[in-house]
This record gives structure tokens, sequence and C-alpha cells, in this order.
């Protein structure tokens, strides 16, 4: 009995353990619960919401880019892209079927083709794939009618960027095309998705922001297989704002025939508020197969040949400045008291530094130069002399006033900086010491000195707007914006009446035969790959100043010959929208 | 007296064999039924038909809330069960208790045929065709082996080394076919019952602890006894992004459902995972996930606290009934109750392997249902039995 009361209190005893053991494993459930439901929970609601919801994005158009008077510069046109669901395609017969739709309505397409696109892109059993692109309106209102459509496929629009100007403003206005890997991780979280469409090069670049709009948004349930269940949410894409140029697509169009078949640029610009009238860089490319897909062949056309026609030669190509460089050397001079607008210096020919001849243009001499006279003649030896007394620093200190070496903003993309040069420089660069023929040499814009079309175009736009450092610009609502030149106004009278001079009786005296008088410098640049380039640069009315063109030809040879007439015959454009044909034109 | 009495209730157990009782009478059932019991029971089943329904409609016809398929039988296998319930009441346990040994060597036997001769699902053999009903027997032998360990455990005592000895052929002759067909969830039950049977019939602590070593050790034996899926399942236990897509992809959606339903549920009828289907056997396998993504966690709590206050009261009657058997028999049914609802917990979560063993009173099945009615309509029986013979 006793052994019985025992066993009987080992039996309670092992039940109570058994109890406890359910109660601690309940806890330990619940603690497990606990740990997922509520302190993890946040985690598996997100997850939740991938699994069950498919965002598709939709493309906002971009805003469209008008010219000065309104011509479009860059549309969109619609197409559509044709997408299905492997799922689709995998039923019966169906991609027998669709393979020959495709290539009934033009796409070429086999099963087999079709069969590879499935697997390369069949990632997830329900998400849609691409198999034809730049599908047009018509094209695809003749395919739904036919009845194999419906069985897999479905059209998705795609609004292409399409630029009717083609090559007339391919630098100003840039292309767009899909963003890069690397393009995509310079960009703030969420802002793009691979596969965005993303200005790449000008206006298109720089003002994305603005042209891009607001991606819309489809969301949509779909269950465990990716089958839409219902419609959750649709945002309406937003299309960008439009923007409108200060560039006139005639004057590019002028600037075109007027360049012909040199390589080089042209640029106005309004003196007075920096808006760019055209600008204009031959060779020019059409930028539309950048964006609807361009084949190998093309591309190297684009990139690989030495005419490189994707440069733009304004606002990239950086030239010795030549005779044109003139005009910064004269301000030098007369601003560190080395000149006076009396002091003159006889020109033999040549001038002599050492034991080193450095000749003149004019190889029998202009006798005695004063700035004024210099500046007409293009005079050397007057430049080369008081250069040399003055030193490489002062005008260096007076260069970098006139934005040499710095870039003159203009609101386009790859803008090159030009070289100031100097000691420093110099020594860091090339590790030899200035000598003072560098000096000579500078002092008329050759050697070290490089200089883009803008950044001259912008010096003589400050010395017609008498002091007036302006930010060129082809947005035409962005502001003016501009530095004042330090230099004082009774200089800039001097230079300009030396420049008035060269486009009535001077070097520049051609730019002047179309009908407006010019007032402008010459220059002929060396080039040691072969023919000089000419430059030249003015603007006009020479009393009212409006308007500052630059042109250069590569490998033009002479400034006065070549360039002085282009910009006469476009600020007479401007001026008065006259077009002048010559024989001089026809002659290229 | 009271010595006297505890006599007289262990006298009975012996007499049990021989002599059938009358059944218990209709009085006697309402006076002494444990209501807790039988209520968590109820609420339980009751939650599980409403998960149920929830599992079975979809967001593909929205406006049709009409009953299911799936519910309106669940509901129909309900009615089934409580007439069991009370049968079995009626019966007395005592009565089918002496019929334990026949029903053992019947459901080996049974056991036996389905491994020549069962319908394969999913590349296990568990079913047989009864026409109407495809009938599980390893369902019904859970009942069967709780009698018959109760039974067994009681004759001979595990202090002697016949007893141990004839207890393990008890249980090696139920979970062996079981771990053939390959049904390795049920044959865990069995094999939770018999230790839990181990410890509460007293075996001696060495014994105890010797038996736990033994099943470590065996347990790496148990990996080339598995079927290449039992494998992947146990792979993708241990990390769930081994198969994302395929085996895993069960693990990994049914922790998404249990986790996104938070403290407060997305509601009844809102949760996305089972409605969409992410969820593979919403209404069976991974119906607490169905329920713990539409109730949250402070459901959750509420469905654990109902098992528990179920368990407990089953253990409540073990503990207090006079009948050795009848302890065993109740410590048998609350260990195969435990185990099924930790192990379906667990697995919702990913915190352990997934099987096919089913939530019980929740999960659809008519099977299941009906033996967890079976069971615990014995334990009912004990604790009317042995209430009455408190006074």
């Amino acid at each position: 009995m006793i052994v019985g009361i025992t066993k009987k209190i080992a039996y309670f005893y092992r039940i109570r353990f058994l109890k406890w053991c359910v109660v601690f494993s309940l806890l330990l459930l619940t603690a497990g619960l606990f740990n997922f439901q509520v302190i993890q929970s946040w985690q598996y609601v997100d997850l939740a919401s991938r699994n069950r919801l498919r965002i598709l994005r939709i493309s906002p158009p971009r805003g469209n880019i008008v010219d000065a008077n309104g011509s479009p510069v860059a549309i969109n046109v619609r197409t559509f892209n044709l997408c299905c669901y492997p799922i689709e395609l995998k039923k019966g017969n169906n991609m027998k079927v669709t393979a020959d739709l495709l290539a009934r309505y033009g796409v070429s397409m086999t099963e087999e083709k079709l069969e590879k696109l499935v697997q390369k892109q069949y990632s997830a059993p329900y998400r849609s794939i691409t198999v034809a692109t730049n599908i047009t309106f018509s094209q695809l209102t003749q395919m739904i009618m036919d009845n194999d459509f419906k069985k897999a496929l479905f059209p998705m629009v795609v609004w292409k960027r399409t630029y009717p100007a083609r090559s007339l403003a391919a630098h100003v206005v840039g292309y767009v095309s899909e963003i890069t890997r690397e393009e995509l991780q310079t960009k703030a979280e969420g802002d793009y998705v691979g596969g965005d469409i993303i200005g790449k090069n000008g206006i298109e670049g720089v003002y994305e922001d603005i042209l891009r709009g607001t991606a819309g948004e489809e969301v949509i349930e779909v269950d465990a297989k990716g089958r839409k269940v219902r419609d959750i949410s649709y945002t309406e894409p937003k299309k960008g704002a439009n923007i409108k140029l200060t560039i006139d697509l005639e004057a590019q169009q002028y600037a075109a025939e007027l360049i012909g078949k040199y390589r080089g640029s042209i640029v106005a610009m309004d003196v007075n508020d920096g808006s760019v009238k055209c600008l204009y860089s031959s060779p020019s490319y059409d930028p539309n197969p950048l964006t609807w897909g361009i084949s190998t062949e093309e591309w190297m056309n684009l990139t690989d040949r030495r005419e490189r026609p994707m440069m733009n030669r304004a606002i990239s190509g950086a030239y010795p400045p030549a005779s044109t460089f003139k005009v910064v050397t004269g301000a030098a001079l007369l601003e560190h008291g080395i000149a006076t607008s009396h002091t003159t210096v006889n020109c033999p020919g040549y001038f002599e530094l050492g034991d080193r001849r450095f000749r003149c243009w004019k190889h029998s001499g202009h006798g005695k130069e004063n700035i004024i006279k210099a500046l007409r003649d293009s005079c050397d030896v007057y430049f080369y002399d008081l250069a040399s007394r003055m030193g490489i620093d002062k005008l260096t200190e007076t260069a970098a006033k006139f934005g040499v070496g710095s870039k003159s903003g203009i609101d386009l993309l790859g803008e090159a900086s030009g070289t100031i040069a100097g000691r420093e420089w110099k020594k860091k660069r090339i590790k030899e010491s200035w000598y003072g023929g560098d000096t000579v040499n500078y002092s008329i814009g050759q050697g070290y000195v490089l200089m883009t079309p803008v950044q001259i175009l912008r010096v003589y736009s400050a010395i017609a707007n008498g002091g007036r450092m302006l930010k060129p610009r082809i947005y035409a609502d962005a502001p003016t914006e501009e530095k004042t030149l330090d230099i004082s106004s009774e200089v800039l009278k001097l230079l300009k009446v030396g420049i008035v001079e060269v486009g009535s009786v001077g070097t520049g005296k051609r730019a002047s035969a179309y009908g407006v008088n010019v007032a402008g410098k010459t220059g002929t640049a060396q080039n040691s790959h072969g023919d000089d380039h000419a430059w030249f640069v003015g603007y006009a009315p020479v009393d009212k100043p409006r308007y500052a063109v630059v042109a250069i030809a590569e490998a033009g040879k002479g400034g006065s010959a070549v360039a002085a007439p282009i910009v006469g015959k476009m600020l007479n454009y401007l001026l008065n929208g006259t077009v002048t044909k010559t024989e001089n034109q026809e002659n290229k | 007296m009271a010595e006297n009495g505890l006599k007289g209730g262990e006298q009975q157990i012996s007499n049990g064999r021989e002599a059938f009782t009358d059944g218990t009478s209709w009085r006697d059932i309402r006076s002494y039924t444990d209501c807790v019991m039988l209520f968590a029971a109820a609420i339980l089943f009751l939650f599980g038909l409403a998960v149920i329904h929830s599992a079975s409609i979809s967001f593909y016809a929205p406006g049709d809330m009409a009953v299911s398929g799936s519910l309106a039988r669940q509901a129909v296998w309900g009615i089934g069960s409580a007439v069991i319930y009370i049968a079995v009441i009626k019966t007395d346990y005592r009565n089918i208790m002496s019929v334990s040994a026949f029903l053992f060597v019947g459901m080996v036997i049974v056991f036996v045929l389905l491994l020549l001769a069962g319908h394969s699902a999913k590349g296990a053999q568990r079913w047989f065709d009864l026409g109407i009903l495809r009938f599980q027997p390893s369902e019904l032998g859970k009942v069967i082996f709780a009698l018959a360990l109760a039974k067994f455990c009681t004759l001979f005592p595990l202090d002697t080394l016949k007893g141990v000895l004839f207890s393990f052929c008890v249980a090696g002759l139920a979970i062996l076919p079981i771990m053939l067909q390959p049904d390795l969830g049920s044959s865990l039950v069995y094999a939770v019952m018999f230790f839990a049977v181990f410890i509460a019939a007293g075996a001696p602590k060495k014994l105890l602890f010797g038996l736990i070593g033994v099943a470590a050790a065996l347990l790496p034996l148990l990996w080339f006894a598995m079927k290449p899926y039992q494998r992947m399942r146990m792979m993708v236990f241990i990390d769930p992004s081994v198969d994302p897509q395929g085996a895993g992809y069960n693990v990994i959606q049914s922790r998404i459902a249990v986790g996104s339903g938070g403290l407060l549920g997305k509601g009844f009828l809102q949760g996305t995972q089972g409605k969409l289907h992410f969820l593979p056997e919403p209404h069976t396998d991974f119906i607490f996930s169905v329920f713990a993504e539409e109730f949250g966690f402070i459901g959750c709590v509420a469905v654990l606290l109902l098992f528990g206050i179920l368990i407990y009261r089953i253990l409540n009657v073990g503990e207090h009934t006079k009948d050795a058997s009848a302890r065993l028999l109740c410590v048998a049914i609350a260990a195969w109750l435990w185990f099924q609802v930790m192990e379906s917990v667990a697995m919702s979560m990913g915190l352990a392997p997934v099987t096919g063993i089913p939530l019980p009173l929740f999960s659809y099945g008519g099977s299941s249902l009906i033996v967890v009615s079976l069971g615990l309509a014995l334990v009912q029986s004990v604790n009317i039995v042995s209430q009455k013979s408190k006074f």
C-alpha cells in the first residue's frame, strides 16, 4: 500500500512535468510568433506586398524643344512595343502563330528567334517580355485586326524622340538614349530605373530635369502565378515641360551653307543678353539613329573618323586664337601702362629677341604703328615688342579677365576651357621655364594659348557692349547672367576703334562687303598638322552693336579671305534677314 | 476509507479487462462533462471553419461569398464528429479499452496491407480509398495506438525488462510500417506519444535518457531512409534559399504570411498570401499560416491559449483518474495533439521542417477531425468515469 502511494506520487510528478513541458513549449511558440509577427513584421509586410503587387512604370513623354520661331527641334513620336507573356506563348502553337504573324507584318521574326528571345528575357514566368519594337500606329492597327494578334501579344506605347531638324541643330539639341549602368549609379535612388531614357548631350542633357517629366505608375495585384487579379492604382505620367531655344533654325541652315565642307564652326550671339542665335559645328550628324537604334557602321562613322562629327567644335574645339587675341594683348598693354594710344613701335617686318628673329606676317614691315593701326593692320611686331617688355605675367592676368582658360558657362555639355598657360603651367606640364620667345608667340595668340570659338566670341561681345562678360545661353527662359569686365572703358573704347578700322579699311574689310559694316578681327592660326585655320570674329552694327559672330574654318588658310565673308553674311542675315549667295561660296 | 476507495478504483481496472460495463448514463454525462475541454475544442473547430472558408474562396470573384465546398464538407464532418464524440462517451472508454488489443492487431494488419496496395499521394502511400472517403489509416491508428499503449504499459509495468521490451515491440509494430510508407510526420507523432507514455508510466530515468541518446544517434540514419523530396524539405528547413522557387518556396511564403499578419492581422478574408495562392495547400498543411496572416499575433496567441487549455485539461484528467491505463491514455492523446500543434505552428514560421501533419481541429479533412474527436471523447469519458467514482 505504501508502495502504491509512492508510485501514485511518482505518476503525479511525471504528469506535472509533462504539463510544464506543454506550457513551456507553447510559450516558446508564442515567442517565435512574437518575433515574426511583431518584431520583424515590417519586413514581411513589405515582402507580402512585393509578392502580390506588380508596379509597372509608365515612361512620360519628354517635353518638346522648339527654336526661337517655334519650329520643332525635338519632338516625340508615338510608337509601340509588342509584348507578351512567355506562359501565353508556350500555350499550344502560339509560338509559331505569333512568329508568323509578326513576319506577315514586316517584323523579321521566326519561331526559333522568338524562342531565343523568350529564353533570354525569361526571368519570372509572368513578367511580360518585348518581342518587337518601333511598331508604328498604322502597322499596329493592321496587326490588331488579325485574329492571331490577341492570342499572345499586346501593345505598349513607347514615345520615341525624333529630331526633325536632323543635322542642323545636332550639337545644340544633343540626343537621348537608354540610361547606362554608370549613369544610373550617379542618380538618386528611385529617380531612374534601368531602361529609362536620358538626355545625353546638348540641351537634352543639360535640361534633362525640365524635359523629362514624371513617370506614371500602374499597380496591379497578381496571384502566385503572376496573373492579374485586379487594378490597385494608376498614376498618369506627366509630360516634361517644353523648352524654347534662342537658336534660329534658319540661321543654323544658313550657317551650314556658309561653312560648306570646311570643318569648323559658326557661333552667333546677342551681345546684349547672351542669347545664342546660331551655333553650328561642321561636320554635323543626324541624331535620330542614336535614339532609334544605331548600326555599328553608323556608329563607326560618328566616332572613328578624323572628321569627328559628334564633337561640338564651337565649345569643345580649342584652337590658337591667333590674331583675334591681339585685342587681349592690346588691353593688357594699355591697362598696365606699357602703351598709350600714342605709343608707337616701328615695324621693320621682324622683331629680334636675343638671336631669334620673329617675323611679322607682312615681311616688308608696317613702319610706325600705334595700337589702333596695329590692330587694323594686324601688325605682329607691335605686339611682339611691347608684350616682351611687359612680360607674360601681366599678359595672362589680363587674359584671365577676358575669360581665357575658363569655360564660358554656356548651357551645353562638354565645353572645353582652353589653355591660358603661363610660367607655372609650363613648368608643370612641359617641365621647362618660360622663355621670352614664348611671350612673343603668346602675344599674337600663338604658342601655348588655346581658346574655343565661344570664348573668343565672348571677348568680342564684351568689347562691343562696353565691358559685360555675358554667359552665353541657348535656353530662351534662362536668365541673362553676366560679369563686369575689369578693364577700363577708355581701353575698351580704344580697342573698339581699332577693330572698327579692321572692318572698314583693315584686314577684315571683306566682312563688311555684305550689307552691314562689321567691326572685328581676322586671325590665321598656324596649324602644325596642315593648312592654317581661318578665324574671323566681329559684331554689327558698329555704332550700336547687336550681334557678334565668330567663324573658324579649319585649314581655311586665310582669316580675311575665308572666315570674314562668313561672319559678314551671317551678321547681314541676323540684322536684315537677307541671305547672300556669292561665287565665293560655290567655290568651296 | 479514502484508502479503501483508492484500492477499489484500482481493483476496477483489473476487472475492466474481463467485464464490459453497461456504458455511461445520460445523467452522468450531463453531470460530469468537462465543459472547458469541450468548449475549447468546439471554439477551435469553429475558428478552423472560418479559416477554411477564407482559404477556399478567392479574389477572382469578390462578390461570391457563397459557402465553399470545403467549408460545407468540413461542417458535415464536424457534425459526424460530434455524433462520434457522444457515441464514444456513451459507450464508456473502458469498453473500448478492453478490445484495444484486437484493434491494435487489426491496425497493424491494415498498415501492412496499405504498404502493399495504398494510393500514392505525393509520393507517399497513406490513403485507403473507401469511395466517398479517402481514409487515412495512420490517423485512426493514433487513437488505437494510444489505447493499446495505455493498456500494454499498464499490464506490463515499465520497471521490468519484460515490460520495456514489450512496449518497444508494440511501438515498433505501429511505427515501422508508417515510416516505410513513408509518412515521416505521422511516425514522429507515434514516437512522441510513445515517449510521453514512457515518461508518464514511470519508466526509470536511466531508460528515458538512454532512449533520447539512441534517438539522437539514429537521427542521421533517418536521412538515408528519406525520399528525395523529404531530404529537400530538410535542406530547405535549414536554409530556404537553397531552392526558393521549389521546396523552399513554401517555407518562405508561409513565413511571409505569418510575419505580414503583424500584431492585429490583416482581417478575416483579407489575407493576400493565402488568397492569391502564394501559400500551397492553404486549408490543410498551411492552415495556421492563413490564420496567422488574417488574425495576427493576437489571434495566434488566442488559438495557442485554447490549445494550451485543451491539452492541459487532458493532462489534468489523466492526473486525477485512478485508472492507470486511463492515465496513460490521456497522456498519449495529449502528446499526440501537442506534437501536431507544435509542428504545425513551428512549420508555419519555418522553424520546423515541412511535414503533412494537420493542425488538430483546424485543418480541413475528415479523417483527422473524426480521429481527434474520438481521442477527445475518450478523454471526456475518462473524466466522467473518474468524476463519478469520486462521489
